[in-house]
């Protein structure tokens, strides 16, 4: 449905308000893009159908009656598979979960209920969030909208697709090393991974509890702030998450500030080896925030190039750690056949060996090792020390400056199939997004609007820490200029 | 240069993991994790002497809630994903023999 294509968040609210149309109608026409065109792109693996036209509807008879409602009431949304919402499917695209079903609600899940958000389904994931492409799922790859022999990125690849195909008016993902960021600029849409600790991971399955954030994909930054500021927020579950001391900016912009803003360019991040195409989206994207009156400042994160062994040493530890409980029995047994007589020890390595896919085991073994007695000093504490010194380059540089630019991707979307052999060469895909998670940091990734042909390409901004509203600010500005379609209203 | 993965290795870390490898992924393995910790090598250049590692993703500490008494919780949910239960517990084969 055409109409679809150019929806966002503020333009669909209008719509219901003036009833140009109703949520139950729109929430069937992402119903029925999905029947006709998921088949060929794998975006969901479980519909929600019956309870998203329920819920829809419910806001239709409230709107009828006059009440008033939240920015999302009847927004379609489509929600990662690793995001818990009760009585729905949760599989986080893991065979050892085939069968389980949701037993609560995620925080962000009761805050988007809260909002009377609809929820069309839960998507394609790599398994366990581990990966970059999402062909780590058990059950289906994902294919990018924009060229199907391609990834969608990962690991929230089928979020992004939902997003970028139009099977969604927005989505929720999650981020460890770059898993919101990589699928949007993949997608050609807009990712935010939010500071550590703004957004509550309870009912988020944990990979890696000290970098994981769950965040929106959207079409746009404005549709970003928006969903970002109904899921944020201290949770009384997730004793690592805060309020953040977030103003009004944050949903309505300072652009007389955003304008005089100074944006750092690390000198490692744009080197000699940087893919031309991206280096060259990225220009005409700092052109065009100059042109507004941007100030661009070189700076230095000296730290660079050992934040993916420190990544590679640190996750694959917490996530030896998390994945421990899965034991095949107590979230629905993963195995068909009655397993009797058989010794408690050997169903865990049954159920484990058969229920998890190779990226899962790889990492678990390699968190194992990293962890094990004689090891933990020379890998895991290193890498924690390391991290510290990652995190100081940031603190350093942004001393001088309000946020930092770089590229989300080292290239546009890869082919299905292209790095599946080689798992470091997977992991290089991260090498922008992984130290914004061991720093904590917010980062957006916004498609480079001038480019108009070839794949789409993203850049990010980094922001302090609780700086959301300074990168969601500059995001909109960027866009009002290069996408003023979807800011009508201004 | 890094430390060594071999059969051994691996046999011993699929004890720790619980995972059953079948011969062919640990094989793989092998080499997998050979190549990735060779690439963890850089971090010895690194003169970390006297850093604070890193603990977590947060500077907060002590996030307590108030101690009052709650009833409206998580508590049982979950029970219902269980193969077999008994008075709300998961049952399962001996821990120990």
């Amino acid at each position: 449905m055409k109409s679809l294509h150019n929806l966002t968040i503020k333009k669909f609210s209008e719509g219901l308000l003036k009833r140009d149309f109703s949520a139950f109608e729109i929430t069937q026409a992402y119903f029925n893009e999905i029947k006709n065109n998921d088949a060929e792109i794998g975006a969901y693996l479980s519909l929600n159908e019956e309870g998203a036209l329920r819920d829809a509807e419910a806001v239709d008879i409230s709107i009828a009656k006059g009440e008033s409602l939240n920015a999302l009431a009847g927004v379609p949304m489509a929600i990662k598979d690793n995001i818990l919402i009760k009585d729905l499917p949760a599989t986080s695209a893991s065979k050892i979960l085939e069968n389980y079903i949701a037993s609560y609600d995620a925080g962000v899940i009761q805050k988007l209920k809260n909002e009377r958000a609809v929820f069309l389904g839960k998507t394609n994931m790599d398994e366990f969030a581990m990966g970059s492409s999402t062909e780590n799922s058990a059950f289906k790859i994902t294919r990018n909208p924009h060229d199907l022999e391609r990834v969608p990125g990962g690991s929230s690849g089928g979020s992004a697709a939902a997003v970028a195909a139009h099977f969604a008016l927005g989505a929720l993902g999650s981020d460890t090393g770059g898993s919101i960021r990589e699928p949007a600029a993949f997608c050609g849409i807009v990712g935010l991974k939010p500071t550590y600790g703004a957004v509550s991971r309870s009912g988020l399955m944990a990979m890696a509890s000290s970098l994981d954030q769950i965040g929106p994909l959207t079409k746009i930054v404005e549709d970003a702030a928006i969903v970002f500021n109904a899921i944020r927020g201290k949770d009384p579950l997730d004793a690592t998450s805060d309020d953040g001391k977030y103003g009004k900016e944050l949903l309505e912009p300072d652009f007389e500030k955003i304008k005089n803003m100074t944006v750092g360019i690390p000198e490692e991040y744009f080197i000699e080896g940087l893919n031309k195409e991206v280096g060259d989206s990225i220009e005409l994207a700092m052109k065009t925030m100059e042109s507004f009156g941007v100030k661009f400042k070189n700076i230095s994160l000296p730290h660079t190039k050992y934040a993916l062994s420190c990544y590679y040493i640190i996750v694959p530890a917490e996530v030896s750690s998390n994945l421990a409980k899965f034991d095949g029995i107590r979230y629905a047994r993963n195995q068909k056949s009655e397993i009797r007589n058989q010794k408690l020890k050997d169903i865990y390595f049954e159920t484990r060996g058969e229920g998890f896919g190779p990226e899962a085991k790889r990492r678990i073994i390699l968190g194992t090792f990293v962890l094990s007695s004689g090891y933990y000093d020379a890998y895991y504490k290193k890498a924690q020390q390391v991290r510290r010194f990652i995190k100081n380059d940031f603190d350093e540089a942004f001393k001088s400056i309000d946020m930092i630019i770089a590229p989300t991707a080292s290239g546009p979307a890869f082919k299905i199939g292209e790095r599946t052999d080689d798992p470091l060469s997977m992991y290089l895909s991260d090498i922008f997004t992984i130290p914004v998670n061991l720093a904590g940091l917010p980062s957006v990734s916004i498609p480079v609007r001038e480019k108009k042909d070839g794949l789409p390409i993203g850049f990010q901004l980094i922001g302090k820490p609780w700086g959301e509203a300074d990168i969601l600010g500059l995001g909109q500005y960027y866009e009002k200029i290069t996408a003023p379609e979807f800011y009508p209203h201004t | 240069m890094s430390s060594k993965i071999d059969k051994k290795t691996i046999e011993y870390l699929a004890e720790l993991s619980r995972i059953k490898l079948e011969p062919k992924e640990e094989e793989k393995l092998i080499k997998d994790l050979q190549k990735i910790l060779d690439h963890f090598d850089e971090l010895k250049s690194l003169d970390t002497s006297g850093v604070e590692p890193m603990n977590g993703g947060t500077e907060l500490k002590n996030a307590f809630r108030e101690d009052e008494e709650r009833t409206n919780t998580n508590q049982g949910q979950g029970t219902e994903a269980f193969p077999e239960l008994k008075d709300g517990f998961l049952k399962v084969p001996p821990v120990f023999e």
